[in-house]
């Protein structure tokens, strides 16, 4: 996405204007000393722990100490850690309902918002609709776990105030209950990256085209199926890649609010894995999860990277 | 309602004049109106105004029922749980600030550090990336914008490990380092774009008044580049107050602890005294609130992966 704009103007003007040595190879030193702090540190803090999770996955990494190497114990444990695989169950649930309900919301409020006539009322709701994102993610989260608490909660309260009180129920503590609690934790989620990016992709669809359907009788109904779906599909596409990479990272809100149980029943890889390096103290495992993690997710963003070159030639195209 | 006549209207005209397009289309009246009503549609104003409207109350009640309960002593909170009450507790204001206080001051510290890093290193770089020739560049951004694909809890566990053996751990810098580290890729990314498009007679300009590189950067690109800027700041800032794994491990000192993590703990502290723990959440909120208030353009472009323009 931003190479291609990039190359355009930085590459064209360099042969005609006169810095640097035109004929020769360009080596200016100034550029690699004004270069070396930010790579230093990316190497520090980024390039050598990358390496080093993958490296150490295959010994039983004991920092400070010496780490024999064992091959690859450490992920024929992985194959058979059913705690694992299970968590990847419960991010198949939420990875699921992320990519259905959680779109539902933000769909159809974009789709009102564009059926207001008035701009300005569309940007006050577009405002209002997105202020909760102007809240931190660990206010958010602790306002819902409060929504859920069994005796003081909103929910159980509402639940009471309405005679509905034998529905009562303790959301988070019951294994039944407790992944569908997290999952509902920021309902109706408009305030959310979808939302935004329907927003936007309904906003830029020309109007000529909503009127040519409307002179050919077009509904309202019949427009979202028949043009207005279609035409965001690329948006669809990139959103749902986006979804499988962030659904990976889960994890800060099934800490705060159930700590992975009740009978790990919300458990999720990124709390295993800093359970086995924080409790176990089992390094070179929590590296081989960690490092299987990373390949998950570089391979899709790798196929995300093709995805969206692939859709900006297709602009183009048209 | 008339939006719908007018629908029938046009799917009359259509069927009898098939050959009139033009005239559909040149009529100035029929453009007039469609103008005025460009995305109409069988639903009624009133109607999406209502519902548009209950989403907005569904949303947003959690927070509002935060702040109101934020100024109840508990017996109120017991008496009536679902209005507002008289007299406004602010003494849960003041409790509550006693003990985030140490959270505060230090986010706002990370948060100043990490924005001076990540805007010293990224505009620099976004600078020579984007003008100068040299061997070795597409290799080296290339490096740069793999960095986008390592997600940060991979690296947690080994960039844990590589802290304890600088013993770093419960210092500010293990806090503001990490940061800059992963907000400088987008940053720089977003830097080399931008400078990549300012027009190039500007540069010659200043290179026929005798301006080298560094007064170049100086005084060209660091003034021309404040939009970004402030987007790669904001970006800082919302990581700074939303990061949780990394404080939560490398911190144990409760004053080194940031807002995200300090919040959890201060609620394990006061267990149900909801009305000062909800004034501790609003305290915390507040510094996003005000950005987002002020600053909306940039904010959205930075929840939209610093895509700035993105939405009006």
């Amino acid at each position: 996405m931003v190479s291609p704009v990039a190359e355009r103007p930085a590459a064209a003007p360099t042969p005609k204007s006169k810095r640097a040595a035109p004929p020769k190879r360009h080596f200016p030193w100034f550029v690699y000393v004004g270069l070396l702090p930010l790579f230093a540190l990316l190497g520090l803090l980024a390039y050598y722990p990358a390496f080093s999770g993958v490296y150490h996955s295959f010994f039983d990494w004991r920092p400070g100490f010496d780490s024999p190497f064992v091959g690859l114990d450490n992920y024929r444990e992985m194959l058979a850690d059913d705690l694992w695989w299970d968590s990847f169950k419960n991010l198949g649930y939420i990875f699921v309902v992320s990519v259905t309900v959680m779109w539902f919301f933000p769909l159809l409020a974009a789709e009102l918002v564009i059926s207001l006539r008035s701009e300005r009322l569309q940007f006050a709701f577009r405002t209002i609709l997105i202020v909760p994102l102007a809240f931190p993610g660990v206010v958010t989260v602790l306002v819902w776990s409060f929504i859920f608490d069994p005796n003081d909660g909103m929910l159980n309260q509402a639940l009471d105030a309405v005679g509905l009180g034998s529905l009562a129920h303790n959301w988070v503590g019951d294994p039944a209950t407790a992944l569908a609690a997290l999952l509902v934790i920021g309902f109706p989620w408009v305030a959310s990256l979808p939302f935004l990016v329907f927003l936007t992709a309904l906003q830029n669809i020309p109007k000529e085209v909503f009127e040519a359907a409307a002179l050919d009788g077009c509904g309202r109904w019949r427009r979202v199926i028949s043009i207005d779906l279609p035409l965001m599909a690329a948006q669809m596409k990139l959103l749902f890649f986006l979804a499988t990479i962030s659904v990976l990272q889960f994890g800060f809100a099934a800490y705060l609010v159930t700590g992975g149980g009740p009978d790990n029943a919300t458990q999720v890889p990124v709390l295993r894995m800093i359970s086995i390096a924080f409790q176990g103290s089992d390094w070179g495992y929590a590296a081989t999860l960690s490092t299987t993690l990373f390949v998950i997710t570089a391979l899709l963003s790798g196929v995300l990277t093709l995805i969206r070159r692939k859709e900006n030639s297709d602009v183009r195209a048209l | 309602m008339s939006e719908r006549s007018d629908v029938l209207t046009a799917r009359r005209t259509r069927a009898q004049l098939r050959p009139l397009p033009t005239e559909v289309r040149s009529g100035g009246k029929a453009a007039d109106r469609s103008r005025r009503r460009p995305r109409g549609g069988g639903i009624g104003q009133g109607a999406v105004i209502l519902v548009l409207t209950a989403i907005a109350v569904v949303a947003l009640f959690p927070y509002l029922f935060m702040f109101m309960t934020s100024f109840k002593t508990n017996r109120q909170f017991n008496d009536s749980y679902w209005i507002p009450t008289w007299p406004l507790e602010l003494e849960n204001y003041s409790t509550a600030w006693h003990q985030i206080q140490p959270y505060f001051i230090t986010s706002i510290l990370v948060a100043l550090a990490a924005i001076a890093g990540t805007v010293a290193l990224s505009s620099l770089a976004g600078f020579l990336f984007a003008r100068y020739e040299f061997v070795g560049r597409g290799v080296l951004y290339g490096m740069i914008v793999m960095l986008m694909m390592v997600p940060p809890v991979a690296s947690l566990i080994p960039m844990f490990v590589l802290m304890r053996d600088l013993g770093l751990l419960n210092t500010m810098t293990v806090l503001i380092l990490p940061h800059i580290a992963s907000s400088v890729v987008l940053a720089t990314i977003l830097m080399r774009t931008f400078v990549a498009q300012i027009p190039q007679e500007l540069f010659d300009a200043a290179r026929i008044d005798g301006a080298g590189g560094p007064r170049m950067f100086r005084s060209l690109v660091l003034p021309l580049s404040m939009p970004i800027i402030g987007t790669v700041s904001l970006l800082t800032v919302i990581g700074v107050w939303n990061d949780f794994f990394w404080p939560l491990l490398v911190i144990t000192e409760d004053k080194l602890r940031t807002i995200p993590v300090g919040l959890a703990f201060f609620k394990g502290q006061n267990a149900t005294e909801w009305g000062p723990l909800f004034a501790g959440y609003t305290l915390a909120s507040l510094p996003l609130l005000l950005l987002f208030t002020f600053l909306s353009k940039y904010f959205l472009a930075g929840v939209q992966g610093g895509l700035p323009g993105t939405g009006k």
